[in-house]
């Protein structure tokens, strides 16, 4: 082939060109740590890196939503520990201060109790940040708040759950609603008749909408002067008949009865048919508690995997478009080598010229 | 012969040197000139005279001047120089688009998109929070601005892709009437001698050619006088000493269509710069540009039907998340008006539709994507027409020359705002009883980005979108790898011309001194020939 001055200088130029253009690439690769700087570098790893990352981000989002539910079901569990150790202290109370005789041991015990009433109500109104944590979907609501109508503490809340997304599919709520924590439905075979041998029934009933189970409380047959019925549908009721029996009274304030011999047997009455919903309500905050632990495992569990697979995520996307360092500084050198010789070669065959050795 | 012939034979030879020293020094002087021949004298032999019944040589004589020319190697090379245009201007617009798809520096929808998801799942977790529901409008509004960014990318591309359309068209132009011009001179000059003598002239041509071919794809061919015709989309751009004038027009959709003397050629220009701008200009449409507008829209569709049946905190419902998606109508008729309402926002396909009329007065509804037909009827003017959540009513005269296209995407992206300005009416709960706790249907929203869309042919708005990433990615990938072949493809075939017409310095350098000495010989002949005349006349 007939090789002319243009075609050296061409070839010359379009060989350096080449030789820059991969030069400029390996050096903002080098610069920007990535090997993918654009879609048309690698398609496919560009769609492997952009799957990646929203894998990635949604962990990330779940992480929260999962941390977020974790704190709120934990303080959830130690707000209802308190409510289990109060009901057990009421418990006590019947037990020590049942049959107490004086008129200031009785007040003291009512006192007590009314402590233990209050407590369970804050209790039930406790608030995380701006929210009601036992008011369902309520969460601007107080939980329960005492009627002085019906002297009677009403739920405000609802049967709402707050469920977060764990995962694409999975989700958990992170609330118990307080018809849940604090009324219960009391199980298995109910007793008939006091230790005394009293007649007593209770009569339960649900009302769908809020969970809060109503319990009417007989005891006596009707129309013996020593009749007694009474209702309870949350520990705080129960907190509030109690306190009001030790003084001999009803909710509203009033005596039992006017006999005074009457009026002891019908609060000994009441104090013993509360023993058996306040062990129930306790076992019922025990389950609650447990579903509470229940779900922190699978918090705990739904955590780990996402934490793992995040960081195989990040591994992956690692792979996909990090450039290899070294590699990349050995491809600089190399390509550095083969500019050096080309420059060298280039200087020898362009200065070759018949028109030198002409004199 | 007499001593006086002798003469005659060392001015043949002095003469015959200098037009070859000449030569070479015009071949040196144009060493670097792009597309220029190297040329060379011919040299004959004298006619001998007869000398006492023998003929004897009467010297040299230049019986022609050689251009060193391969014209099927030239054709070869108009042809890859075409080829060379279009990958180039494929790979220049795509290359331009590819970056507003770059997810690789984090340029796109891909992040605004999933924090906009994300925020949702913040809403969902706090629904009751005022902080996660003012991030969530954050989110929303810069969702709102990556998205026209990205549709301003494309625009702005594809509108200085119809200027560089307008330039490279004016540029044909001019290039033809210099060719004109030239075909003229070659005539004249070439009138009464061989073809082909006017190489200058010639070369200057193939140069103008040469251009020529990188912008648009030619035919021609070469009549008996030497002028050359030219003609683009199979019609005559030269002629001799006329051309024709190319112009382009705005067409339905916004890009450009070539016109050459009046008549519609575009779909005939296949190579060159033009050529690709033509096939790349309805790629970008359709595939970016429609893409990012129909992802858009069913996402303000999708988020707005679930919006709309949740409630607010302050108890409000039926409230739109994003703009409610509009209709465009463009007006392809004479005396004809049409307005188009959505009735129904589930049932939109999201395409658009084109509505025809025949001479027997009835409509034709086309679906613009699929050409299906969607319904058809008797016109009446003013009667409402109903097909897949849409309402048209045409009113006045229509012939069957009328058109009418119904868009809801063309302008989706430019009417793409959030709605909701107030916090409190974001719809996290799915009733009213339920405020403020609920969050089922912020969760309900949040799962949207993992539910498969119809309109997106079953595609998750992420999957679409990386659809979307990945053509343009390949396209510009496939631009610049056969941008890369042409190039070197086209070197070769300089490398091969410049072989054969090219200056080599070195041999002009040989010839140099090869003509000097038979310059210098030619003067010895003459002094000798003086001499010996010398001789005589000294007797």
């Amino acid at each position: 082939m007939r090789i002319t001055s243009f075609m050296v200088f061409s070839q010359l130029a379009n060989a350096l060109k080449r030789n820059m253009e991969d030069f400029a690439k390996l050096n903002s690769q080098l610069a920007s740590g990535k090997k993918i700087e654009k879609p048309s570098d690698d398609v496919i790893g560009m769609m492997r890196s952009l799957d990646y990352r929203l894998s990635i981000n949604n962990t990330g989002q779940y992480k929260r939503n999962i941390d977020e539910a974790a704190f709120h079901l934990q303080f959830t569990g130690e707000v209802l520990g308190s409510v289990a150790n109060s009901l057990l202290e009421l418990k006590e109370l019947i037990s020590i201060g049942g049959n107490a005789q004086s008129q200031e041991n009785r007040s003291f015990y009512a006192g007590q109790a009314a402590r233990w009433r209050d407590f369970l109500l804050d209790l039930s109104n406790t608030k995380l940040r701006e929210r009601y944590i036992f008011s369902g979907y309520q969460t601007n609501q107080k939980a329960f708040t005492y009627n002085s109508t019906t002297y009677h503490y009403d739920y405000n809340g609802d049967l709402g759950e707050i469920n977060v997304l764990l995962d694409t599919e999975a989700t958990l709520s992170l609330n118990i609603p307080g018809s849940n924590a604090f009324s219960f439905t009391m199980n298995g075979q109910l007793p008939t008749q006091l230790p005394d041998g009293t007649p007593i029934n209770y009569t339960q009933s649900t009302d769908p909408s809020t969970g809060i189970t109503t319990t009417t409380v007989e005891i006596g047959n009707a129309g013996d002067p020593e009749y007694d019925t009474f209702t309870f549908s949350n520990v705080m009721d129960m907190a509030n008949i109690l306190s009001f029996a030790f003084e001999y009274k009803d909710v509203d304030g009033s005596d039992l009865n006017a006999d005074p011999d009457i009026q002891e047997e019908m609060a000994l009455h009441r104090m013993a048919a509360l023993s058996l919903p306040l062990d129930d309500a306790r076992n019922q905050g025990l389950n609650v508690q447990a579903e509470i632990g229940t779900r922190q495992v699978h918090l705990n569990d739904q955590k780990t995997r996402l934490e793992s697979s995040a960081l195989n995520l990040t591994n992956a996307l690692s792979k996909t478009e990090d450039a290899d360092m070294e590699e990349t500084i050995t491809e600089i050198l190399k390509t550095e080598t083969a500019l050096d010789a080309l420059r060298e070669s280039a200087s020898r065959i362009l200065s070759q010229s018949l028109m030198d050795f002409l004199k | 012969m007499s001593l006086l012939g002798l003469f005659g034979i060392a001015k043949s030879a002095i003469f015959a040197s200098q037009t070859s020293l000449s030569l070479t020094s015009h071949n040196i002087a144009n060493v670097n000139t792009p597309g220029f021949s190297r040329r060379e004298a011919l040299y004959a032999v004298a006619n001998p005279v007869s000398f006492g019944g023998n003929l004897l040589g009467s010297g040299v004589t230049i019986s022609g001047i050689r251009r060193y020319y391969d014209r099927f190697l030239q054709t070869q090379l108009w042809d890859q120089h075409q080829n060379y245009g279009k990958s180039y201007a494929l790979n220049q617009t795509l290359s331009q688009i590819e970056q507003v798809f770059n997810e690789a520096k984090n340029i796109g929808l891909s992040v605004p998109l999933t924090d906009f998801f994300s925020a949702w799942q913040e809403v969902a977790t706090n629904p009751e929070g005022f902080t996660q529901r003012s991030g969530l409008l954050l989110k929303a509004d810069s969702l709102v601005l990556t998205a026209k960014q990205m549709e301003r990318g494309i625009t702005q591309t594809l509108s200085s892709m119809n200027e560089t359309m307008d330039t490279i068209v004016d540029r044909v132009n001019a290039i033809a009437s210099e060719i004109a011009l030239i075909n003229g001179k070659i005539v004249q000059t070439e009138a009464g001698t061989t073809a082909g003598t006017a190489h200058d002239l010639r070369d200057q041509r193939d140069s103008l050619l040469n251009e020529l071919s990188n912008l648009i794809d030619f035919s021609y061919y070469e009549e008996e006088n030497g002028s050359i015709t030219i003609m683009a989309g199979m019609r005559n751009l030269v002629s001799g000493e006329t051309t024709n004038i190319l112009s382009t027009r705005i067409n339905e959709e916004g890009g450009k269509d070539i016109y050459l003397d009046g008549m519609d050629i575009t779909g005939n220009v296949k190579k060159g710069q033009l050529g690709g701008l033509i096939a790349v200009w309805d790629t970008i449409r359709t595939n970016s540009l429609n893409g990012l507008q129909r992802l858009i829209a069913s996402l303000i569709k999708e988020i707005n039907i679930l919006h709309r049946a949740g409630y607010g905190l302050d108890g409000t419902t039926d409230n739109d998340f994003f703009d409610p998606l509009q209709l465009s109508v463009k007006d392809f008729s004479a005396g004809a008006d049409m307005t188009a309402t959505i009735t129904d926002f589930s049932q939109l396909t999201l395409d658009e539709y084109s509505i025809q009329f025949d001479s027997a007065n009835n409509y034709y509804v086309y679906n613009k994507q699929t050409g299906a037909l969607v319904t058809s009827g008797a016109y009446a003017s003013g009667a409402p027409i109903s097909f897949d959540g849409i309402e048209i009513v045409v009113t006045g005269a229509v012939t069957s020359a009328d058109k009418f296209t119904v868009s809801p995407l063309a302008d989706v992206i430019k009417n793409f705002e959030v709605a909701i300005t107030d916090q409190q009416k974001i719809a996290a709960a799915s009733s009213d009883t339920t405020l403020p706790g609920d969050n089922s249907n912020a969760l309900l929203i949040a799962e949207l980005s993992e539910n498969a869309i119809s309109n997106l042919d079953d595609a998750t708005f992420f999957s679409y979108y990386r659809g979307l990433v990945s053509t343009i990615g390949s396209a510009s990938r496939a631009a610049s790898d056969s941008l890369t072949f042409d190039d070197n493809l086209l070197s070769e075939l300089n490398a091969k011309r410049e072989s054969i017409s090219g200056v080599s310095l070195d041999e002009e350098a040989a010839n140099l001194i090869r003509f000097q000495r038979s310059f210098e010989a030619g003067a010895k002949m003459i002094q000798i020939s003086d001499e010996l005349l010398q001789t005589l006349l000294s007797l």
